[in-house]
């Protein structure tokens, strides 16, 4: 009875429509550590939780630390948990992405990764 | 030097505990994410409950008896930085031949101030004060009559600071604690009996030592790996284990008479899997010598964190702060 109760209980705590939670860094475009062929246009970020615009930034850096984003990060209005920020023209190089969001549930998670652009 | 204490130094300790932090609810420094552990506390306060955490191992009586221990612990933020738990755990004990006995170990609180973090070197420190009740649990366990006091101090580390060429091992992280434990009673009279020979009065006395306890954990960080350094495409499920091992030990420093000074303790590696909501984890229980107990036993834990739970009721600190986090320097 005990181990039944609990086993529902985790599956209602691994439901999504129970309560928010911390913000994670479910994936990545260009992808965590990854290398892509040509500059991309803009660093996209998937949550696993809707994020509040208004406190959610992303910095991207080249590797002499100068920024090479371009303009405010926007929150994408139909999953509200996908941040994007546009880019400047890339050339071949190691970039480092710098996040920091809010989750709608006011937990703040922080993070940064590498990626490359190739030659 | 106590009335100076009482009027400017208590006072003083008592602002910077209601200073908000640079915490993020359960044990989020920096980018990282530090799990809570089964034989090592961890090195922050949070909203959290342990329940149930089961052990079953062969302890170090001489004959071992088998034990089997289930635990529960609580813990509450009472500022961002400051935050109390209690709990306490059943023990059935089966000693060879018998008798076997039950009941409640002694109840324990635990007064804990993070009052370091550096999110930027992934590093925290805490001290605490932690309080065995005496008297709460059953003699027949091992529950002591006397109350222990130990005050303890906490640090976490994060290996996400070394240089990108580190690569994978950006994802260790280390945890630590160093605890000293001062009894309440100094030696308990268990009787005395009148030598046949001499006539003279003869006490069987336990002295109860002061123990240093001490231990940390080494743990590698797959959600770190995956969101930091490099994502590898694994399932979601790898994603989110953290493979770890604990050592708790355990030296009698003072009023060793009848304890020694012998350290005992165990090494726990095991697995633990990191939810949005909870946590799992399974150990194995190595003891480190004979006095530490008899062959391999093993515990599992679930942990929730209530913090994500109930984000806007016995999730949040009572004394919240309502600052909102920075940029990233716009």
């Amino acid at each position: 009875m005990i181990t039944r109760t609990m086993l529902l209980a985790l599956l209602a705590l691994s439901s999504p429509a129970v309560a928010h939670a911390h913000a994670m860094l479910d994936r990545a475009n260009p992808p965590v550590g990854g290398t892509v062929g040509s500059a991309p246009r803009a660093v996209s970020l998937t949550f696993t939780e809707k994020l509040e615009p208004a406190f959610s930034t992303i910095r991207v850096e080249n590797a002499s630390g100068e920024r090479v984003d371009a303009g405010k990060p926007q929150v994408e209005r139909g999953s509200g948990n996908v941040l994007r920020v546009g880019l400047k023209t890339l050339p071949p190089g190691s970039y480092k992405v710098i996040w920091k969001v809010l989750s709608v549930d006011t937990h703040t998670t922080e993070g940064n990764f590498s990626f490359q652009v190739g030659r | 030097m106590s009335r100076f204490l009482l009027r400017h130094a208590a006072p003083a300790a008592l602002a910077l505990m209601l200073l908000p932090a640079a915490a993020s609810a359960h044990c989020f420094v920096g980018a990282r994410f530090m799990p809570a552990t089964l034989n090592v506390d961890d090195p922050c306060v949070a909203d959290e409950l342990s329940l149930p955490t089961v052990s079953m191992f062969r302890n170090g009586d001489d004959p071992s008896a088998r034990q089997t221990d289930i635990s529960a612990e609580f813990s509450k933020r009472i500022t961002e930085s400051f935050g109390v738990s209690i709990g306490s755990a059943w023990t059935h004990l089966r000693p060879p031949g018998g008798p076997n006995a039950s009941g409640f170990q002694n109840v324990e609180t635990s007064f804990k101030w993070q009052f370091l973090t550096v999110p930027e070197h992934e590093f925290v420190m805490s001290a605490a004060l932690n309080i065995e009740w005496g008297g709460t649990g059953a003699q027949g366990v091992g529950a002591e009559r006397f109350n222990v006091y130990t005050p303890t101090l906490f640090f976490g580390k994060g290996f996400g600071d070394l240089p990108q060429a580190a690569g994978w091992l950006r994802a260790f992280a280390v945890t630590g604690q160093v605890g000293y434990a001062i009894p309440g009673s100094r030696q308990t009279i268990n009787s005395i009996d009148i030598d046949p020979d001499s006539g003279l009065a003869v006490a069987d006395i336990e002295y109860h030592p002061e123990v240093l306890q001490w231990g940390g954990t080494l743990q590698y960080s797959m959600p770190y790996l995956k969101s930091n350094i490099v994502d590898l495409g694994l399932p979601d499920f790898f994603n989110r284990l953290i493979p770890i091992v604990e050592v708790a030990l355990q030296t009698p420093v003072a009023n060793t008479i009848t304890s020694g000074t012998v350290t005992t303790g165990t090494i726990n590696p095991g697995l633990i899997w990191a939810g949005n909501k909870f946590q799992i984890a399974a150990e194995a229980i190595i003891p480190i010598n004979r006095q530490s107990g008899t062959g391999v036993g093993g515990m599992m834990q679930l942990h929730f964190y209530l913090d994500d739970i109930f984000p806007n009721s016995i999730g949040r600190p009572i004394f919240a702060s309502s600052t909102m986090p920075g940029g990233l320097g716009r």
